[in-house]
């Protein structure tokens, strides 16, 4: 087995975490904004009149939507580049 | 990544100034200048830019509401936020929301405001009772609105920190008319998140100085009774 220093064990399971994080983290916000923006769609495409109304709401709904992925980007940017981890045990 | 994080540039009293608030600084001039220049020149293109703002702000405010009341704080944040999510297209400077401590303080004026306005509106004591109507609702009322202020805030900060990043990493890699599409995309995301910050906050207020429906009416009888003794 390899001999890994900790500093960069640490670097190597933050980073594999980061990698499945953004991943993951981006497939369910993407999914769940293709859904409403369907819907709307669907909704502008059966009563065009009511088309302003549901912009408004679409975009208010997309960014609250958006928001969740935002915050897995912002835990994965403190975690490649502000790491607590290392400043602790090193 | 130097480019992103907000950097010191110098020290005022002991105060360290970061890049972010020099850039701020700039904005705040040419947001004067602008302010002259439309006065003097082009009134029209001004009301213009009002008249948006207060339809953007009544579309989502309840319908007896004035949203003129309210354009002091929400117009003054939307004309902000539009210049300063695209400030850093201009090279040399940075968006001054590309700092969580410019975010943070904005959300917190929001925080405040909504209460400024559902206490101004309601009076103290009406405000208080509308606020957790059914008294159990407290805690969760209480947590919503924590949480909206953090969510007000690391959303417009993350969206134009990660497109600055986006350009940033991609320009040094290919230096060359390949990051201008990701800049384009950067601005009307910041349009975007302009429009969406100063419609949430709207929202938020209307929801505090809206007066629930059952309410209205047993004010209505009230005064009805009033006139009719």
């Amino acid at each position: 087995m390899w001999q890994l220093e900790s500093e960069t064990l640490i670097i190597i399971i933050t980073t594999l975490g980061a990698i499945i994080g953004i991943v993951i983290g981006t497939i369910a916000p993407a999914i769940m904004e293709g859904i409403a923006v369907k819907k709307a769609l669907d909704g502008i495409a059966r009563q065009p009149d009511a088309a302003n109304d549901l912009r408004t709401t679409l975009l208010i709904s997309m960014a609250l939507l958006e928001s969740t992925a935002i915050y897995v980007l912002l835990v994965i940017l403190v975690l490649l580049f502000a790491n607590p981890l290392l400043n602790r045990f090193f | 990544m130097e480019d992103v994080i907000p950097q010191v540039v110098f020290y005022l009293f002991g105060l360290p100034i970061t890049n972010t608030v020099v850039s701020t600084w700039i904005m705040m001039i040419i947001i004067i200048i602008l302010v002259i220049l439309i006065r003097k020149f082009k009134p029209d293109a001004g009301e213009m830019i009002v008249e948006f703002i207060e339809n953007m702000i009544s579309s989502v405010m309840p319908a007896d509401a004035n949203p003129a009341k309210y354009m002091t704080v929400l117009g003054t944040m939307a004309i902000f936020l539009i210049l300063a999510n695209i400030l850093s297209i201009i090279p040399f400077l940075v968006s001054p929301t590309a700092n969580i401590n410019t975010t943070i303080a904005l959300a917190l004026i929001i925080f405040f405001s909504v209460h400024f306005y559902g206490i101004k509106e309601k009076g103290l004591v009406g405000y208080l009772r509308d606020f957790a109507n059914p008294i159990f609702m407290l805690p969760l009322e209480i947590v919503s609105q924590l949480s909206r202020t953090l969510s007000l805030s690391i959303r417009l900060f993350g969206n134009i920190l990660s497109t600055d990043l986006i350009v940033a990493i991609v320009f040094s890699l290919i230096p060359f008319i390949v990051p201008l599409p990701l800049a384009a995309l950067g601005m009307l995301t910041g349009v975007l998140q302009a429009y969406i910050f100063t419609v949430l906050s709207s929202l938020y207020i209307g929801s505090a100085i809206e007066i629930e429906q059952n309410e209205k009416e047993r004010q209505i009888l009230k005064r009805e009774i009033a006139e009719a003794s």
